[in-house]
């Protein structure tokens, strides 16, 4: 069970609010900002007045508290099995965790209890060393917010050096898969597969004016016609991007998807993975691209008829 | 009743969450509900909740609203905001922050003590709070199963400790934690452990994020232990149509976590145990853990060899495999068709026939999971042929259908793009 309160934003601002008072600098206005910032958009309207009230006796008249201590809380034995099973996670090996008070801890899943079933299976190679150490040094790079100075192969084979700064690194759960978000010496945008970097080395801070471009946008709207289940299918497999989804009649829907532009060629064979069930209607290139392809098909001989 | 930020019950929330954040467009009427009140409360919540995500738009039958976000650019999945969400009682709260406090020098306490100090410390409003001891009690061994205090028995007493000096140390977790907390099972625990520190690391981005599952780690951590126990659960699915619920017994063995559909399953045995079946972790709105079952053992070593050739997640007893091959052609430049095959091949084969085709081979339970995927090879496919000649079929149509939509045949398609 973990839909509990002892984990709930109640708890941790009222939390908030009595270290505060503890240490007697609590004040009315300080109460009301710990709420804002740290409760839910409503909670303004209760927790402060259940603290003055009385209703929760934690607070007395002049803002005081009876407890001596700043609150805080032990682990929970489910936070505990939790990191136990991370243990077990060969994406562990990329962090140095402390493992002391785990040792009786049963963990809370096993790494073969769940299956992910449709994860490419080339997946980076977290039991590197050396991709160990080029982890660890971009995450280092990205904590001291320092550049970086890297040596990588491209997919052609050839080997490039560069110089950057880190921004992020991205996870993709499908491919598996560490990416540098970075920006490059002529303030673009770019991402680089951690399992293409052969070296890299810290350098200087990044410089405090350094520009954080984003990643140019697209938008794509298609028709999606309902049927074989498709509107439950589609909308869940684009359900992690930005989208508008409007019905046009019955089982017709019009969706609108926002993603990241250099995902175009994916973007492509996610739409052709529908079929007929999504008609892409614009950006007018997109739609040409999907033509193209599906000429190309008519083109290849024998298909798909023979056996 | 008034209305209240907080929730009881998770369950029909999730419902809400997951239709503004999948669909979207429906509009106050079309919530299948008791009243319009229910709506407009959960509507409410979520808000509360969520409100930097939610928008709507408005036509002439009212209002839709949706919770739209690209996963790709956060930090952390807003819906583990809603586990955060759960009621409490004034004594709930009361006691919580007492009895920590109390314990807070690591010193052990009978529950006497406890209830003493407890008596000392009171306030005027908690006086009748503290009144009735069998709370206490009842905290204290809730706080005990919980992990948060522990219970050392001397002779027929039992005394009270906290448990920070059995935990490690959260700092030497903080990178570790904020990238599990979105790319591990059951994050929504990492995301509790997040808010435990001073300062949550800003490091990760999580591309193809299906932060949806999220809704769902309640009924997840209660299939992984009943699968860590062996045991049987009992499930309550619901309709998505009538909304009728219906109770099915599973012995649970493995949970399939898809990383391109956002759907997760649970595998397992029902009642008559005669073959695996897969069930939609979305669909069961709560369950029941029974007895651990004796031959559990027997049931996994029948259910490995029945995911042999699964593609997706449907099994088909007693019927033959079917037989899928597929020619692709590849042009001395397109290295990563090749590679895509490999990574993607799951358990099927692929071997180089000449300089330009390269042959994809698979025998499977059920061929027609197959369809989405060998779609994606579109423009490359030089032959496609299937031991069931529905797949086949299916494959023809849905191109040809492709073609008059596109304007590409003769044929007229009242659906063709100018």
């Amino acid at each position: 069970m973990l839909f509990l309160e002892v984990y709930g934003t109640y708890y941790h601002t009222v939390a908030s609010i009595l270290a505060h008072a503890v240490d007697g600098t609590l004040t009315d206005r300080l109460l009301t900002r710990l709420v804002q910032e740290q409760a839910f958009g409503e909670s303004v309207l209760t927790i402060p007045s259940a603290l003055k009230s009385g209703e929760w006796p934690l607070l007395d008249r002049d803002l005081g508290t009876p407890l001596r201590h700043a609150p805080s809380m032990p682990l929970t034995l489910l936070e505990k099995r939790w990191l136990k099973a991370l243990l077990l996670d060969p994406r562990i090996a990329l962090f140095q965790p402390d493992l002391s008070g785990l040792e009786d801890v049963e963990p809370l899943y096993l790494p073969r209890d769940i299956v992910f079933f449709d994860r490419y299976a080339d997946g980076d190679p977290y039991d590197s060393p050396l991709y160990q150490k080029i982890f660890r040094t971009a995450l280092q790079a990205l904590r001291e917010k320092r550049m970086l100075q890297i040596r990588f192969v491209t997919p052609a084979g050839a080997a490039r050096d560069a110089t950057c700064s880190p921004r992020r690194l991205e996870y993709s759960e499908k491919d598996d898969k560490f990416r540098l978000l970075a920006v490059g010496s002529k303030n673009t945008a770019c991402t680089i597969n951690l399992g293409r970097i052969r070296s890299c080395r810290l350098l200087d801070p990044v410089p405090e004016d350094a520009l954080s471009p984003e990643l140019p946008r697209s938008e794509l709207t298609f028709l999606l016609y309902d049927q074989r289940k498709a509107l439950e299918r589609v909308l869940l497999h684009f359900s992690h991007l930005e989208k508008k989804t409007v019905r046009l009649g019955e089982n017709r829907y019009q969706v609108t998807l926002f993603y990241d532009s250099a995902d175009r060629a994916e973007m492509l064979i996610r739409i052709l993975s529908f079929g007929p069930m999504i008609q892409v209607i614009s950006p007018p290139d997109f739609v040409e691209s999907i033509r193209d392809r599906l000429r190309r098909q008519s083109a290849l001989s024998g298909m798909p008829r023979d056996s | 009743m008034a209305y209240q930020e907080l929730i009881k019950n998770f369950d029909k929330i999730r419902r809400y969450i997951r239709d503004f954040y999948v669909y979207g467009f429906r509009s106050r009427m079309e919530y299948d509900t008791k009243s319009p009140r229910s709506y407009d409360n959960e509507r409410r919540r979520i808000e509360s909740w969520l409100g930097d995500y939610m928008s709507f738009h408005q036509d002439a039958a009212g209002k839709r609203m949706f919770l739209s976000l690209d996963s790709r650019h956060i930090p952390h999945n807003p819906l583990y905001r809603a586990f955060q969400a759960r009621s409490f009682t004034d004594r709930d709260i009361t006691f919580h922050f007492f009895i920590l406090d109390i314990l807070a020098d690591g010193k052990p306490r009978t529950f006497a003590q406890i209830l003493e100090t407890l008596q000392d410390t009171q306030t005027e409003g908690s006086r009748n709070l503290f009144l009735d001891d069998s709370t206490l009690r009842k905290k204290l061994k809730e706080y005990v199963s919980l992990g948060l205090l522990a219970a050392q028995k001397q002779g027929h007493t039992v005394s009270y400790r906290r448990t920070d000096s059995d935990s490690p140390d959260l700092t030497r977790w903080e990178d570790a934690i904020s990238f599990f907390s979105e790319a591990s099972p059951l994050g929504v625990v990492g995301s509790f452990l997040l808010n435990r520190l001073p300062e949550a690391p800003d490091l990760f981005r999580f591309k193809h994020h299906y932060i949806l599952h999220t809704l769902d780690s309640d009924i997840l951590a209660q299939l992984l232990d009943a699968i860590r126990e062996h045991r049987e659960v009992t499930l309550t699915l619901e309709s998505p149509k009538t909304h009728a619920l219906s109770h099915s017994p599973l012995v649970p063995l493995r949970v399939y976590s898809s990383t391109q559909t956002g759907r997760q399953y649970v595998l397992g045995y029902p009642e008559k145990r005669l073959n695996p079946i897969f069930v939609r972790v979305d669909a069961i709105s709560s369950l029941t853990a029974g007895d651990p079952v004796p031959d559990w053992e027997e049931l996994n070593r029948r259910g490995r060899e029945a995911e042999q050739h699964l593609w997706g997640v449907t099994i088909r007893p007693g019927r033959p495999l079917e037989r899928v091959e597929m020619k692709v052609h590849v042009e001395p430049w397109e290295d990563f068709i090749v590679r895509r095959l490999e990574r993607e091949k799951r358990h099927g084969r692929v071997t180089r026939l000449d300089a330009n085709t390269w042959l994809f081979q698979a025998e499977v339970e059920d061929a027609k999971e197959m369809l989405p995927w060998l779609r994606t090879f579109l423009g490359r496919i030089e032959s496609l042929s299937c031991s069931n000649a529905y797949v086949q079929n299916t494959f023809q149509a849905d191109l040809d259908q492709l073609n008059r939509m596109y304007g590409l045949t003769g044929e007229e398609d009242p659906n063709a793009l100018p």
